[in-house]
C-alpha cells in the first residue's frame, strides 16, 4: 500500500492526573480514510487534537512525514480540521469563511522572493468558487453561515479545510449533529470527496456504523489505548477482545472454554469452531453475531430457549431469547411469539473465540436490551477539551 | 502554540490589588485607628448615637427600592412583550437620561418641588390648594413637597429606577417563551404562568436590581442633601460630613462606612441565598 | 381584552417615560429662558448658549469630564478585555474569587469607593514623598518629584477602576458564549494565536466590547461621588461644577450644556440606530467595507492603511499629550474661596494680565476648607478663611509666611483690619473682605419686623427658617440668643446653646440646613427667614425685594476673610500675584460692588458710593451702605471669632454630628 505519513509513538497525556492516553502508537498511511472509534472519553479526539497541533502530548513523539511535530504550532501544519459543530465564524459569510485560510496564507513573491506575498485575490476567488461546487454549494457565497442548515454549515466546514490543499483532514465527530437520514448521506458524500482530492483523513467519531461504512482503517480505542486496528471487515468478523465485539455491533459474548483447537465448549456443549492456538482448557470468550444464530424446532437445536421478547425492526426482528438466565440476542426473518421454546443451531464460521481480557464479563448480556439503549448512545457528551 | 490566556489576567490582578483591595484595607484600618494612629474601638463604641442615622438610610433606601420594584417590575415586563424596534427605543430612553448628569436632574427636582415651584404654581392655577383648604380647614398657600422625606424617597427613586428596569427587563426578555407554552400545557392560566414560572426565572434579574438601587440609595449624600434640606442626615451625607463636610473626623467616617459596607454585605448575601433556594425550588 | 391589556402597558410606560424625562424636559425648556430663573418662563432667548462659550469655569469642567470619560473608556475597553480573556481561561475557583473581586467597585457604595481611594491615594502621596525624599538624597541622576497630589491622574485611575469591571461583565459572557472551536478553527486555517486573536475572537467579542465601552463611559459621564473624592481641587469634573452651583444658584449655561450634551447624544444614536437598520436590510455595509478592504489589501493600499493608522495613533498621543501638558505647562494658580465671593472679570483679567492660569474652586464653609485641607483632597495655594481658622491653621502650621515685597498692594489695606487677633505679627494673611452675620428675612411672611435671634427659635415661624450648615455660625445664633460669648469654652453653655438648636430641629422650626442653598430658597420666596451674611443679603435683595436684613439686638459676629498661602503650595509666586492683584483698589471695588461685603481697603472703602454712582447712575443709600460696611456701632454690638482651643472644636464637631442625627 502507500507509504507513511503520520506516526505517533509511544503518546501519553493526562488531564488533572487522569490519564487520557496510554502510550499510544499509531501509524496512518498517505491517502488513507482512517477511523478513531472508540466510546466518549477513550481519548479519540484528545488524539485527533494531537496531531492537529491543538494540544501538545504529555510525553512521545508526533513524526509527519518522518520529522518529528510536538512543537509545531497549527498554523504551521499541512493539516486541516473539520471540527465538531463546525466552529464556523459567525461575522463572515459563506464566501469568507472558505477564504479565510487562503487569505492567511503567504508565499514567496515571484517578483522578489525574499518578500512574501498574499495570494492574489482572483486565485483567491477562483478556489473558493471551486471548493464550493465541489461540496454543492454554489451560489451559497453570501449566504451568512447561521441562515445555513445543518448540512450546508458542515459542507462549508469541509470545504474551508479542503480549500487549503492539506496533505491531512481531521474530522471530528462531523457529523454528530445532523439527523440520521442526512448522515448516512454524508456518509458517502465524504467518501467520494476523500476518493476525489486523494488525501489522508482521519475520522473521529463513536458511531461504529459510521465508521464500518467510510474507513479504510479503523482504530477502536478505550481508555486511552487501542484496543484493535483493522479494516472494517476484521474488526467486525474478528474482534480481539469483548470490548470491541460489543462496541463494533451486536454480540452475544458467552464465557467458554477451549477444549483444544476448533472446539470450544459453552454451557456444556461442544461447539466446532474455526480457532485455534489456545491452550488446553483455557477459559475464553466466546463472540456470536446475532446474525449468524438459525432458529431451528426445538429438538434439532444444539441449545435450547425461551423467547422473552420480539422486535419488528422491518428487515429482521430482533428476538430476545433466554438461555439459562443469559439472554441472547438473534437476528431472524422468523417470527417466533414470546413464550414460545426454540433451539439454536451456529455454524463453526459464525464463533469467534477471544482470550480473557478485562473487559470479560462486561457485555454481551441482553437482558437490559432495550430500543432506547441505541438511541441514548448516539447522543455522546462533549469530549473533555479543558484547554488549560 | 497558544500563548498562556490566563496571564492576561495578571495586570488588571494588581491593579484591582492596589486600586480595589488596598483601598478598602485601608478604610478597615482608620476605622480601628484614632487620630494619632494607634489601635481604637472608640470609633464603634460611638455608632450607637447614629443608630437612627442608619434607621433612617435603611427605612428611607428600602422604600426606595420598593417603590422602584413595584414601578420597574411591570415596566420591564410590559417592554419585553413589546415589539423589537420598541423595545430598543425604551432601553434607549431609559439609558438616556443617565447622559444628563444626576445632580443637575435632581437640582431639576427642586425647581418642581418647591413651595413656590412649579407644581405649586399649577396646583395654584387649578384651585387644587384653595379646595384642599376649603375642605380641611387649612391655610395653605404651598404643598410642602421639598425638604421631606418623601421628597428624597422622590429623589432616589427618580434616579435609580433605570437600574431595577434594565436588570429585570434583561432577564425577562431571554425567557424562553416555550416554557410559558409549557405551562399554560401543563393547565396554568395567566396568573399562574407568571407565579410559577415567569416571576421565579426573573428573579435573579430581581435580585440584582434590588442591590443596584438599594445600595447607592442607602449611601447617598447629594440627593438627601438637594431635596432632603439636610435636616435629617443619611449614611452618606454622615461619612461625608467626616471627611470632607463640616466635621473632620476621617476615622470615625470609616468606621461608618464599614459598618454600612458590611450591613449591606451581610444583606446581599442573604438575599442572595434565598434568592438561590428559590431558584433550586423552581428547578427541583 | 388583549387590546385592552396592551393600551394599559402602554399608558403605564408612557407615565414613567413622563416621569423620566419631566425634569429633563423642564432642563431643556429653561436653557433658552430669557431670565435665570428655573420656574418662570420670561421670553426665549438663546443668551445662555452665548455665554456658556465664555463660561471657562463649565468649558473646562465640560473638557474635564470629556478627556477623563474619554480615555477612562479607551483604557478600560482595552484593559477589560483582555482581563475578561484572562479570566476566561482560568481556573473556576480562581475566576470565580477573581469575579468577586471585580465586582466590589460595582456592588460598593460609591461613598465607601470614593472613600477608601481618597484614603488611599493620600496615604500613598505621603509614602512616595518619603521615599523621593530618601531616593534623590544618594542619587543625583533622575529627580522624583517629592510632592503628589490628587488631580487628574487620581481622577483617571478611579475612573478606570470603576470602568473595568463593566467591560469585563459585558465581555465576559460573550467569551463564553464563543465556541470554543472557533480559534482552534483559526489556527487550524493558518492564524498565529495573535492573527485568531484579531480576526476571529475579536470580532465574536465586539458586540460585549461595544456595549462594556458604552456604559463605562456612560457611568463615566454620570459619576459624580466618586470624582468628588479623588479630583482633588486642581480638576473638576462638569458635575462637581454643578454640584458647587447646586449650593447656590444653578447659572442656566448649566441646562444649556446639558441641552447640547442630550442632544448630541440623542442624534448620534439615532443616526447609528437608523444606520443599522438600513445596512440590515441591505447588507450594502458590508459590501462596501468588503470593498474598502480589498482596496486596502493592494500594497498601495498597505501602505495607505498604515499611514492612516500611523496618523490616528499619533494624533490621538498628541492630543492627550497637549491636553494634559496643556494645564501642566501654563502657570497656574489654585484659589478656594466661597461660592459667588468674586467678581468673574477679575479671574480674567488676572489671566490676561499675568498668563497664569487661574483655577478657582469654592468650599462650603471654614469646617469644610479645613476637611479638605486635611483629607488632602483639597491641593489649593491659595485659601480665603475666616479669621478664626486662619488662626487655627497657623497653629497647626499649615500656612506659609507671605512674601510682601511681592504683595505692594499691602500697603492699601486700612491699618483698621491690620494685626487682628488672627495674625498679630501680620505674617500670613492679607484680608479679602469683611461682614456681620444678621438675619434675613421675607417681610410679607412674617407679622411683624424682625429683630431678635429668638425668630430662629419660634415654632411661630415652623418650617419656614433656614439655619446654618455649620457649626461655629450655627452655635453663633444660639450663643448670641443666649446672651454668651461667641468663644465661649464652657461646655455647660455650648451644650445649652446645642439643646436650643436641638430642640427647635426637633420642633420642626427649621426647613433646612443650608450655606449657598440660601439665596435660592430666600429669593424664590420658598421660606421666610434665614440667618446669613449681610453682603449676600443685598444680592438677594436685586432679586426679591420683600427681603429685609437686620443685626439682631443681642449681638453678632463680625467676620473677616483673609488671603492665606499654603504651606504645601506648589505654586507660591503665582500665589502672591494673584493676592497682590485682588488686594488693589480696583479690584476691591469691583468685589465689593459684586459681593457687596466690605473691603479692607481703605481707598476702596473710601470711593466706593462715588463708584456705584458712576456705574448705575443712581445714588448708594447710606442703608445700603452701612449694610456692607457695617458702621462703628454695630461693630460694637458685635464680637469676631477666636480660634477654640482642641478640646472645645471636638465638642463642636461631636455636638454638630449630634445635631443632624
Amino acid at each position: 500500500m502507500s507509504k507513511e505519513l503520520i506516526r505517533l509513538r509511544d503518546l501519553c497525556m493526562a488531564y488533572d492526573d487522569e490519564l487520557v492516553l496510554d502510550h499510544l502508537n499509531l501509524y496512518i498511511n498517505d491517502k488513507e480514510f482512517l477511523t478513531l472509534l472508540g466510546p466518549s472519553g477513550c481519548g479519540k479526539t484528545t488524539t485527533l487534537r494531537i496531531i492537529g497541533g491543538f494540544a501538545t502530548p504529555g510525553s512521545g513523539d508526533v513524526l509527519f512525514d518522518g520529522v518529528r511535530i510536538n512543537d509545531v504550532p497549527p498554523y504551521k501544519r499541512q493539516i486541516n480540521t473539520v471540527f465538531q459543530k463546525y466552529a464556523l465564524f459567525p461575522h463572515l459569510n459563506v464566501f469568507e469563511n472558505v477564504a479565510f485560510g487562503l487569505r492567511m496564507q503567504r508565499r514567496p513573491d515571484p517578483s522578489d522572493p525574499k518578500r512574501k506575498s498574499k495570494l492574489p485575490e482572483e486565485e483567491i476567488r477562483q478556489r473558493v468558487l471551486e471548493m464550493l461546487e465541489a461540496v454543492s454549494l454554489k451560489g451559497f457565497e453570501n449566504r451568512r453561515t447561521d441562515a445555513l442548515s445543518g448540512g450546508q454549515q458542515q459542507r462549508v466546514a469541509i470545504a474551508r479545510a479542503l480549500v487549503n490543499r492539506p496533505k491531512v483532514l481531521l474530522l471530528d465527530e462531523p457529523l454528530g449533529a445532523l439527523d440520521l437520514k442526512l448522515r448516512k448521506d454524508m456518509q458517502i458524500e465524504l467518501k467520494r470527496i476523500q476518493q476525489q482530492v486523494g488525501i489522508t483523513f482521519i475520522y473521529v467519531t463513536h458511531d461504529q456504523e459510521e465508521a464500518l461504512t467510510m474507513s479504510d482503517t479503523i482504530v477502536v480505542m478505550d481508555q486511552g489505548s487501542i484496543q484493535q486496528i483493522g479494516t472494517p471487515e476484521d474488526i467486525y468478523n474478528e474482534p480481539k477482545n469483548a470490548f470491541v465485539a460489543d462496541f463494533i455491533g451486536e454480540s452475544n459474548i458467552i464465557d467458554g472454554v477451549m477444549i483444544r483447537d476448533r472446539l470450544v465448549q459453552m454451557y456444556g456443549r461442544q461447539f466446532p469452531c474455526l480457532d485455534g492456538g489456545f491452550g488446553e482448557n483455557e477459559p475464553v470468550d466466546v463472540v456470536i453475531r446475532p446474525e449468524d444464530i438459525d432458529i431451528v424446532p426445538v429438538e434439532q437445536g444444539q441449545l435450547t430457549g425461551t423467547v422473552t421478547g420480539v422486535t419488528f425492526k422491518g428487515m429482521q426482528y430482533d428476538i430476545i431469547v433466554d438461555f439459562r438466565g443469559f439472554k441472547w440476542l438473534i437476528q431472524t426473518t422468523d417470527h417466533s411469539p414470546v413464550g414460545a421454546r426454540i433451539g439454536i443451531k451456529i455454524d463453526p464460521d459464525g464463533i469467534h473465540v477471544m482470550k480473557k481480557s478485562r473487559y470479560s464479563g462486561l457485555y454481551g448480556d441482553y437482558s437490559s436490551f432495550s430500543d432506547e439503549y441505541d438511541e441514548l448512545d448516539t447522543v455522546e457528551p462533549e469530549e473533555g477539551g479543558d484547554e488549560t | 502554540m497558544k500563548p498562556k490566556l490566563s496571564r492576561f489576567a495578571i495586570p488588571y490582578v494588581i491593579w484591582m490589588a492596589l486600586f480595589v483591595v488596598a483601598p478598602i484595607v485601608l478604610v478597615v484600618v482608620y476605622a480601628f485607628s484614632n487620630a494619632e494612629g494607634g489601635f481604637t474601638m472608640e470609633n464603634f463604641s460611638r455608632m450607637g448615637t447614629y443608630a437612627v442615622v442608619f434607621g433612617r438610610s435603611f427605612k428611607l433606601a428600602l422604600i426606595a427600592t420598593f417603590i422602584c420594584l413595584v414601578i420597574g417590575y411591570p415596566v420591564s415586563y410590559m417592554m419585553s412583550k413589546e415589539g423589537e424596534k420598541f423595545q430598543r427605543a425604551a432601553m434607549v430612553l431609559i439609558m438616556l437620561p443617565m447622559w444628563i448628569n444626576f445632580l443637575l436632574r435632581t437640582y431639576s427636582w427642586m425647581s418642581i418641588l418647591e413651595n413656590n415651584g412649579l407644581l405649586n404654581q399649577i396646583f395654584q392655577k387649578i384651585g387644587l390648594i384653595s379646595l384642599y383648604n376649603g375642605l380641611t380647614g387649612a391655610e395653605l398657600s404651598y404643598f410642602p413637597m421639598m425638604n421631606t422625606q418623601g421628597a428624597v424617597v422622590l429623589g432616589m427613586v427618580y434616579n435609580y429606577l433605570p437600574f431595577m428596569i434594565l436588570p429585570i427587563y434583561s432577564v425577562i426578555v431571554k425567557l424562553d417563551g416555550s416554557l410559558v407554552e409549557a405551562a399554560r400545557d401543563l393547565g396554568a392560566d395567566g396568573v399562574n404562568v407568571f407565579r410559577r414560572v415567569i416571576f421565579p426565572l426573573s428573579l435573579p434579574g430581581v435580585l440584582s436590581g434590588i442591590t443596584m438601587v438599594f445600595v447607592p440609595s442607602v449611601s447617598t449624600f447629594a440627593i438627601s442633601k438637594m431635596l432632603g434640606g439636610g435636616t435629617e442626615l443619611l449614611l452618606g451625607d454622615l461619612i461625608e460630613q467626616q471627611f470632607l463636610g463640616g466635621a473632620y473626623n476621617p476615622q470615625l467616617g470609616a468606621a461608618i462606612s464599614l459598618v454600612m459596607m458590611v450591613i449591606v454585605v451581610v444583606c446581599m448575601v442573604v438575599m442572595n441565598r434565598f434568592g438561590e433556594g428559590e431558584e433550586q425550588a423552581v428547578m427541583l | 381584552m388583549k387590546r385592552q391589556n396592551r393600551a394599559g402597558s402602554r399608558v403605564l410606560m408612557a407615565l414613567v417615560f413622563l416621569f423620566l424625562y419631566a425634569p429633563i424636559l423642564l432642563l431643556i425648556v429653561f436653557s433658552f429662558n430669557r431670565g435665570n430663573s428655573n420656574t418662570v418662563w420670561m421670553g426665549f432667548s438663546l443668551d445662555w448658549y452665548k455665554s456658556l462659550f465664555q463660561n471657562r469655569l463649565i468649558m473646562r469642567s465640560v473638557y474635564t469630564t470629556l478627556l477623563v470619560s474619554l480615555l477612562a473608556t479607551a483604557i478600560a475597553t482595552v484593559a477589560g478585555t483582555f482581563a475578561a480573556i484572562g479570566f476566561y481561561s482560568l481556573r473556576r475557583q480562581a475566576r470565580t474569587a477573581l469575579n468577586t473581586v471585580n465586582s466590589i467597585p460595582m456592588m460598593n457604595a460609591d461613598i465607601v469607593t470614593g472613600v477608601a481611594m481618597c484614603l488611599f491615594f493620600v496615604a500613598f502621596f505621603s509614602f512616595w514623598s518619603s521615599f523621593a525624599v530618601w531616593f534623590n538624597g544618594i542619587q543625583s541622576l533622575v529627580v522624583l518629584p517629592e510632592r503628589l497630589t490628587l488631580g487628574f491622574g487620581t481622577l483617571l485611575i478611579a475612573h478606570v477602576t470603576f470602568n473595568i469591571p463593566y467591560v469585563i461583565l459585558s465581555v465576559g459572557p460573550k467569551l463564553r458564549q464563543m465556541d470554543k472551536n472557533l480559534v482552534d478553527a483559526a489556527q487550524d486555517l493558518g492564524c498565529t494565536w495573535m492573527q485568531a486573536f484579531w480576526k476571529v475572537i475579536l470580532p465574536e467579542i465586539k458586540p460585549g466590547i461595544a456595549s462594556g465601552a458604552l456604559t463605562a463611559f456612560t457611568m463615566s459621564v454620570d459619576d459624580f461621588i466618586i470624582s468628588y473624592f479623588t479630583a482633588g481641587s486642581s480638576s473638576s469634573t462638569l458635575a462637581m461644577t454643578i454640584y458647587g452651583m447646586t449650593k447656590k444658584r444653578v447659572t442656566p449655561e448649566i441646562n444649556a450644556v446639558s441641552t447640547l450634551l442630550f442632544v448630541t447624544v440623542l442624534a448620534l444614536l439615532v443616526i447609528v440606530n437608523l444606520r443599522e437598520a438600513r445596512a440590515e436590510r441591505k447588507g450594502e455595509r458590508r459590501a462596501a467595507s468588503r470593498k474598502l478592504a480589498q482596496l486596502l489589501d493592494t500594497p498601495k493600499g498597505r501602505v495607505l492603511r498604515r499611514a492612516a493608522a500611523g496618523a490616528l495613533a499619533a494624533s490621538f498621543l498628541i492630543a492627550v499629550v497637549l491636553l494634559t501638558g496643556a494645564t501642566n505647562a501654563q502657570p497656574m494658580v489654585n484659589v478656594c474661596s466661597w461660592g459667588e465671593y468674586i467678581d468673574e472679570d477679575l479671574i480674567t483679567q488676572f489671566e490676561e494680565e499675568t498668563g497664569i492660569i487661574v483655577n478657582y474652586q469654592t468650599a462650603e464653609s471654614n469646617e469644610a476648607l479645613y476637611s479638605l485641607l486635611k483629607s488632602g483632597a483639597g491641593d489649593y495655594d491659595v485659601i480665603v478663611p475666616s479669621d478664626y481658622m486662619i488662626s487655627q491653621l497657623i497653629e497647626e502650621d499649615m500656612l506659609a509666611e507671605l512674601d510682601f515685597s511681592q504683595i505692594p498692594n499691602y500697603a492699601l489695606i486700612s491699618p483698621r483690619f491690620k494685626g487682628l487677633t488672627y495674625d498679630p505679627q501680620e505674617r500670613y494673611s492679607v484680608p479679602y473682605a469683611w461682614g456681620t452675620v444678621g438675619i434675613i428675612y421675607n417681610e410679607t411672611m412674617v407679622n411683624e419686623p424682625i429683630t431678635s435671634w429668638s425668630a430662629l427659635f419660634d415654632s411661630q415661624y415652623a418650617g419656614n427658617v433656614l439655619m446654618f450648615r455649620n457649626s461655629r455660625d450655627a452655635m453663633a445664633t444660639a450663643l448670641s440668643y443666649l446672651g454668651y460669648s461667641l468663644n465661649t469654652t464652657s461646655e455647660a453653655e455650648l451644650r445649652e446653646a446645642f439643646q436650643l438648636l436641638k430642640d427647635a430641629k426637633n420642633r420642626g422650626v427649621y426647613q433646612s440646613f443650608v450655606m449657598d442653598e440660601i439665596f435660592q430658597k430666600l429669593e424664590g420666596g420658598n421660606a421666610a427667614i434665614g440667618a446669613y451674611y449681610a453682603g449676600d443679603y443685598l444680592t438677594m435683595l436685586e432679586n426679591n425685594e420683600d427681603l429685609r436684613f437686620v443685626v439682631p439686638e443681642e449681638g453678632s459676629n463680625w467676620f473677616m476673610d483673609a488671603m492665606c498661602v499654603l504651606k504645601e503650595a506648589p505654586h507660591k509666586d503665582e500665589a502672591m500675584a494673584w493676592i497682590n492683584f485682588i488686594a488693589s483698589t480696583e479690584a476691591n471695588l469691583k468685589n465689593m460692588d459684586y459681593l457687596w461685603y466690605g473691603s479692607p481697603n481703605q481707598e476702596a472703602l473710601e470711593q466706593y458710593p462715588a463708584y456705584y454712582e458712576e456705574l448705575y447712575e443712581e445714588e448708594l443709600g447710606q442703608e445700603a451702605y452701612d449694610i456692607i460696611a457695617a458702621p462703628q456701632e454695630v461693630l460694637d454690638r458685635c464680637e469676631a471669632y477666636l480660634v477654640l482651643p482642641l478640646e472645645t472644636r471636638k465638642l463642636y464637631n461631636d455636638l454638630w454630628t449630634e445635631l443632624g442625627i
